[in-house]
């Protein structure tokens, strides 16, 4: 009987994930800066992306910034109150800017 | 001085003010030794982290010494922040519609037991990779060049579940989508399109990376497969190919992953090109395993400099490695025993003679001619991609 369960067993193994349950991906702590605006930030950004997505960016002007802000409203859909989107841009520019406005 | 020679020189230093103007955009070689995390993801050994959601991981350069890239180690991308925990193996299906004869659902121990098994093995890499090259700043994650891996992908022909389904006469596009979701509703699905005329017979569906399940994060239970394509097509947890007779506007298609649609794909960080163009094929590059940045080498002891080189199925003519700046080549070993879509393995013994710091360059040149230039003369563009500069690894002989 054994050997019978042992067979069938090898006979479906193929359909068997190699991770039969769910699978957990860990949380990392990336350490962001914190400062006037961050709540915007935090509230906004972190729905869809870690805070790893923004600081490996590398330091980018205002231009940028504003650039990526509307990306995230326009092509990702977003739902940002104008005040957020000047507060997450300011944010962003005096935090991880690279002192460039364009 | 004489007329003509004086010209030559205002021509030189007109040049070198030119060379110097920060405007045209910079390249030089990509961030190099990142740190990497102190925690591992599923199936994945502790990797380059740039983000935990979506997971953004990274090889570190010891990875390519060989030419086939472990599933643990094999870098990680995706797009948006929901990805599926579980498959269900007994009730996921593969959905083939649209203009096709007959809808299909087709489960993964069908696709195992009733259509021809094929692998191939390719390298996978992302359009961005070594986009940290790029000065100014280009935007996307800034990826040293550990964002691509060599794999043997088995699964089933993509023209086979096509035949099986039935194409009607006016089908020209396949559109391809995953089990990732975004956080909002209206946010558009990671689709991508490809013509009709694009998918060849070594465009596969796998469901078996190096002889194993697909890891999870690399698009388990099923992803696409495309040799020669940079990675944004491979479509991961692929749940649903539509056939259509036009091309429908995404924004993965028409916003992403675009290079600037002239000869040499670049632009000003001041004048952007306007017309674009998807990054589809990748150009020839190479990369050193070992030695590493910053590695202490013996002096007259006898290193094997080893590493991979690849372009989109042409296949790699050379490989040929420079010890004096450039100044002189010689060429390497080649081992090439998994096909033109593959990485090239190349190994090159140096007897270091001369104490201090030496500089160690690879250079690959596949079978059209086309070589890599040199890090300094790859032009710029916004997004950053398809960087394939002459890789140079600093050492010091002790």
């Amino acid at each position: 009987m054994k050997k019978i369960l042992l067979l069938s067993l090898l006979a479906f193994s193929s359909l068997f994930a190699q991770v039969k349950e769910d699978v957990e991906v860990p949380y990392i702590s990336y350490e962001i800066k914190m400062g006037k605006g961050f709540d915007a930030v935090q509230a906004n950004c972190l729905m869809c992306h870690s805070f790893g997505y923004i600081i490996n960016q590398g330091p980018q002007s205002k231009e940028f910034w504003a650039k990526k802000t509307d990306k995230m409203i326009t092509h990702f859909k977003a739902p940002m109150t104008k005040e957020d989107i000047n507060t997450v841009i300011e944010y962003l520019f005096e935090h991880y800017g690279n002192g460039k406005l364009k | 001085m004489q007329r003509r020679e004086f010209f030559k020189t205002s021509i030189v230093a007109s040049a070198a003010i030119l060379g110097t103007n920060l405007s045209a955009g910079q390249t030089h070689q990509p961030k190099d030794g990142q740190k990497m995390s102190k925690m591992a993801f599923p199936e994945k050994r502790p990797m380059i982290t740039y983000s935990d959601r979506p997971p953004l991981l990274e090889s570190p350069r010891s990875v390519f010494a060989k030419g086939i890239t472990s599933n643990d180690d094999f870098f990680v991308r995706w797009h948006l922040p929901d990805i599926p925990t579980k498959i269900d193996l007994e009730s996921f299906t593969i959905k083939i519609d649209g203009l096709v004869d007959q809808v299909l659902n087709i489960t993964l121990k069908e696709l195992k037991n009733d259509f021809e098994q094929v692998e191939v093995t390719a390298v996978l890499q992302c359009g961005g990779n070594s986009r940290s090259a790029f000065t100014p700043i280009a935007g996307g994650i800034q990826w040293g060049s550990g964002a691509m891996g060599c794999a043997k992908w088995k699964g089933v022909r993509l023209s086979d579940l096509l035949n099986r389904a039935g194409l009607k006469k006016d089908a020209e596009w396949i559109g391809f989508n995953g089990l990732e979701k975004a956080a909002y509703y209206e946010t558009p699905n990671f689709v991508r399109e490809l013509e009709l005329t694009e998918l060849d017979d070594h465009v596969i569906v796998a469901y078996e990376m190096n002889g194993e399940d697909l890891p999870y994060l690399n698009g388990f239970p099923l992803r696409l497969v495309l040799p020669g394509y940079y990675s944004d097509s491979w479509v991961k947890m692929l749940s649903n190919i539509t056939v259509t007779n036009k091309y429908k506007s995404l924004f993965f298609m028409d916003t992403a992953y675009r290079v600037p649609d002239n000869e040499t794909e670049s632009e000003t960080p001041d004048h952007k090109f306007k017309k674009t163009k998807p990054i589809t094929f990748m150009n020839v590059k190479s990369i050193i395993g070992y030695p590493e940045n910053g590695m202490k080498l013996y002096h007259n002891a006898h290193i094997v400099i080893r590493g991979v080189a690849f372009d989109d199925g042409h296949g790699i003519r050379q490989v040929m490695i420079s010890t004096d700046e450039g100044k002189t080549w010689n060429e390497a070993l080649l081992k090439q025993e998994n096909g033109r879509y593959a990485f090239t393995e190349f190994r090159f013994t140096y007897k270091p003679t001369k104490y201090g710091k030496v500089s160690i360059m690879a250079k690959a040149i596949n079978r059209l001619g086309k070589e890599q230039p040199l890090s300094k003369d790859i032009l710029w563009n916004h997004g950053g991609y398809k960087y394939n500069g002459i890789d140079v690894v600093k050492v010091e002989v002790v």
